[in-house]
């Protein structure tokens, strides 16, 4: 099975952000970038349907130089070879402007499967990859957490609200947006590092991808979420007062 | 009746078929044990060649050699019966080789000491002082081993060491009854022949038994690498850690055959010593069954069927096995090696250490808590951000910087130095130390972790660093020089007791409190730092040591990466420690380092009895400062 992969280079969990002069986005320099986290999830499916069914996995991603790091991190978790669209203005890009840089890379791969997380860390839109199958023509799922290969195709697990999860089947090749959570993650080895540096890794450069810059949705301003205490003292017995926090976690919070 | 002289009797006048039989026995006796410790040299040698060895520093490798080989420190001080019943068998050896030499050579008609003359007559009543002290060692060392049985000898009964036993006995029998016969009586032809043939028979057993540390353990502790668990640097594309026997070193072959399966290892094990499948004697002896069966410079994979990776990994790296050691063997460089094989290459599969190593690589700490946390923490007591003007810089570490412990630690250590008006800045931002991944093998992050730290160091151009934490301090002294040369860092014991004398003076009350102190891991057996933390737990209280302590103290179970790798199997270290503490008596336990602390803390609250006082000693020191009303506030 010949399985691409896309990958997004986030922020690190725990880069302090700062927003830019422009206002419009934030401060990358200073800043540690990571893996996003479903992107992670979907390699790990990726390289676990390969151990299981053979094949090939390749990772994709768009984004400056930097992106690089997150790249040769898929090759050293065991990715057999990688594509990097080289493009230094994805964050004015509309996730239909980023899904069609994607599609140009996959459609001449012509690949089995098409794996991507469900959304990203840092604008969390949750389209490129349902986009992306729209722009391939292929079937597509969303927020998966098990992948099965059947006779047919395919056998995913999705999760829906409140505990629920569904099975469909899917013929394929598919495009699947996964979910964070349903594998664990294996770590990064030296081994994996050294041995990544000798597989191949693609640049193409946006500007020679036939797709133009021309967002239908535009990015007007990125704000730091305000900090607010609402700590609220709950007077009376404690019994009067559990009998309060109950009330309120019911039907203010409505948690329980 | 046989008279007592002071005169050894030699036989004179041995014929030729006597001396034709002598020679082909030496020859024959020579040629066994060549081709069994032959073949041992050559696995040896074939071993890697060991990256970074180098003979520098030759007057430690003297001394080393002087004390724990010639002068027997190690092996008395930390066994002291039986340690003294083994020196007086190795020095009666050593007086011995003179006499052997003699002996043999009036075989064949030209001994050269003259038991009449006057060297012979001292030299040869010297020796017989030794080997009637031999005599008596080995006798001891026979009661121990087969009426007595410690547990550490292992369960099976070793015969061979039974016969060796009895060789040495023999060998110093026949010599001292020689001084009861005269030249030309028939015993004393017998009693040279019976001591010729215990020494050639002895002399080929030596290579296939464990007595084969009396020819190699002076080399393994000469060639030693120093240090306490020096983790040498990996060479190369193709090197992992210990995977195969390709990975073997020179060193690591040469400790392995040197083991004398005593079992110091064992008894002081904190993992062997709760029901752990771990057995440091077991993971060298298993070492040397490779090199016995499949040999250096394979492709075999080390874990497996000759060591567990299980009990590879149950080690918290405490290093008692290695500090014990009498035969130079360093425990810690071989299983960190195992485990750097096993990580390094991918094939430890472990969910919390996953977790473990995917935490340190995207975030900042082992605990897996947001950055953001640390700077509240940092906000809200107020620390100064080192800026470069001041003296020192304060290294938090995971355990300061996040954990609620480890933070009034920090925040106690912070106020004293307030008091003492030392100037100190904290960094904005701190990265794990990488203690955790570099004991678990994971050379990737720990790489990444110690340059990360070392460019933000130096960015900031900190000269000094004081911490609370031993394993911070091991970690950034030593095991980042593989990357850079960190900044000098000490930990607060040894910065309070420089101002020991200006410490604030405890009440009435608290100078009589009983205080129980654990020496961690990290701070003594790794930097041999003693003193001082009771130095500084002296201005408090009045300290005593549990039974276990200084280079014999018992670890508490978090070290080398255990702490975050859940629930242990047999009893917890931290219960069977604190336990320990506990039964002295003492209305206080102090700490010296913050995982021990939670380790403690943990046990202690486990327990139905009434537990003493937990305090860290910058906090038995806190207590008693002029400000302690608005203490307490991390």
């Amino acid at each position: 099975m010949k399985i691409i992969v896309a990958i997004k280079q986030v922020p690190e969990r725990d880069a302090q952000v700062r927003i830019d002069a422009s206002g419009k986005w934030i401060e990358e320099a200073d800043i540690q970038y990571a893996m996003n986290e479903s992107d992670a999830y979907a390699l790990e499916e990726a390289l676990q349907l390969k151990e299981k069914h053979g094949g090939e996995v390749a990772v994709l991603s768009a984004g400056p130089e930097r992106v690089g790091t997150t790249i040769r991190e898929a090759l050293a978790k065991g990715a057999d070879r990688a594509i990097h669209i080289d493009v230094d203005d994805l964050g004015q890009r509309d996730s239909l402007g980023v899904a069609r840089l994607l599609a140009e890379a996959i459609e001449p791969e012509s690949p089995d499967l098409v794996l991507t997380g469900l959304q990203s860390d840092d604008l969390g839109l949750g389209q490129t990859g349902v986009i992306l199958a729209e722009l391939l023509g292929l079937p597509h799922a969303s927020l998966i957490l098990q992948v099965e290969k059947t006779e047919a195709g395919l056998s995913v697990k999705r999760e829906l609200e409140n505990g629920w999860f569904q099975t469909i089947k899917l013929p394929l090749p598919a495009v699947l947006t996964i979910q964070s959570g349903g594998n664990k993650l294996r770590y990064a080895t030296l081994m994996g590092i050294k041995r990544a540096k000798t597989k191949e890794l693609r640049r193409v450069p946006a500007a020679d991808l036939p797709i133009e810059n021309a967002p239908t949705a535009v990015l007007e301003g990125v704000t730091l979420p305000q900090k607010q205490r609402s700590t609220q003292i709950l007077p009376g017995t404690a019994k009067e007062a559990a009998a309060a926090l109950v009330e309120k976690l019911k039907f203010e919070v409505r948690v329980l | 009746m046989i008279l007592f002289s002071f005169t050894l009797a030699e036989p004179q006048h041995f014929s030729i078929a006597e001396k034709l039989l002598l020679a082909v026995l030496i020859v024959t006796s020579g040629a066994l044990f060549w081709r069994r410790f032959g073949r041992v040299v050559d696995r040896i040698l074939r071993s890697k060649k060991d990256p970074g060895f180098h003979l520098g520093n030759i007057g430690r490798r003297v001394w080393e050699f002087f004390s724990e080989v010639l002068c027997q420190s190690k092996v008395i001080r930390q066994r002291p019966l039986p340690g003294l019943a083994h020196a007086f068998v190795f020095w009666g050896f050593c007086a011995f080789a003179l006499v052997t030499l003699n002996h043999i050579a009036v075989g064949f008609g030209i001994g050269f000491l003259a038991p009449d003359g006057v060297f012979g007559r001292f030299y040869f009543s010297f020796a017989a002082v030794f080997a009637l002290a031999c005599a008596v060692g080995i006798l001891g060392l026979f009661v121990r081993r087969f009426l007595v049985r410690p547990r550490w000898l292992g369960d099976k009964v070793s015969y061979e060491s039974g016969v060796i036993a009895f060789l040495i006995f023999a060998l110093m029998a026949t010599y001292l009854a020689a001084f009861f016969t005269t030249d030309d009586a028939p015993a004393a032809r017998v009693l040279w022949w019976a001591h010729t043939l215990s020494l050639l028979v002895f002399l080929p057993i030596i290579p296939h038994t464990k007595h084969l540390h009396l020819v190699l353990s002076p080399a393994t502790v000469f060639l030693s690498r120093g240090g306490f668990s020096a983790i040498p640097p990996l060479a190369g594309d193709e090197d992992f850690g210990l995977v195969a026997g390709q990975d073997l070193t020179q060193l690591v072959s040469l400790q392995a055959y040197s083991c004398v399966e005593c079992g110091r290892c064992t008894e002081h094990c904190p993992a062997s010593n709760t029901g752990k499948i771990l057995n440091p004697k077991e993971i060298i002896l298993g070492v040397r069954a490779y090199l016995n069966d499949i040999g250096p410079q394979t492709e075999e994979p080390l874990l497996g069927k000759y060591n567990s990776q299980e009990a590879v990994f149950q080690c918290t790296t405490c290093g008692s096995c290695e500090f014990q050691c009498p035969v130079g063997i360093e425990h810690l460089p071989i299983l960190v090696g195992l485990r750097r094989g096993a990580v390094n290459t991918g094939s430890w599969e472990d969910a919390f250490g996953t977790k473990l190593f995917n935490g340190l690589e995207r975030g900042s700490n082992a605990l897996g808590i947001s950055a953001a946390e640390r700077d509240k923490f940092v906000q809200k007591q107020q620390f100064p951000i080192f800026d470069g003007t001041q003296e020192y810089c304060l290294w938090l570490g995971c355990m300061g910087g996040y954990d609620p412990k480890g933070r009034e630690i920090v925040a106690d250590f912070a106020r004293v130095m307030n008091f003492l008006g030392t100037s100190y800045g904290v960094l904005r931002k701190e990265k794990c130390t990488g203690d955790p991944v570099r004991r678990l093998g994971n050379d990737l992050v720990f790489q990444q972790l110690a340059e990360a730290n070392l460019e933000m160091l130096s960015q900031s151009k900190v000269k000094k660093i004081v911490t609370i934490c031993p394993h911070c301090v091991r970690t950034i002294q030593e095991d980042w020089k593989a990357y850079g040369t960190p900044p000098p860092i000490e930990h607060h014991s040894e910065f309070l007791a420089r101002f020991s004398d200006q410490l604030p003076k405890p009440s009435q009350n608290q100078e009589k409190e009983k205080i129980v102190f654990h020496d961690p891991c990290y701070l003594g057996r790794y930097r041999n730092v003693y003193d001082e933390p009771r130095t500084v737990a002296a201005t408090a209280g009045q300290v005593i040591d549990p039974p276990r302590a200084r280079e014999r103290s018992f670890c508490c179970g978090a070290g080398g990466g255990l702490v975050f790798l859940g629930e242990e199997t047999g009893k917890r270290v931290s219960h069977v420690r604190a336990q320990e503490l506990a039964a002295t008596g003492a209305s206080t336990i102090g700490t010296a380092c913050p995982f021990c602390n939670s380790m403690f803390r943990d046990a202690l609250g486990a327990s139905n009895q009434p537990a003493p006082q937990l305090l860290d000693i910058a906090q038995l020191v806190a207590r008693s400062l002029p400000d302690n009303d608005r203490s307490h506030s991390a």
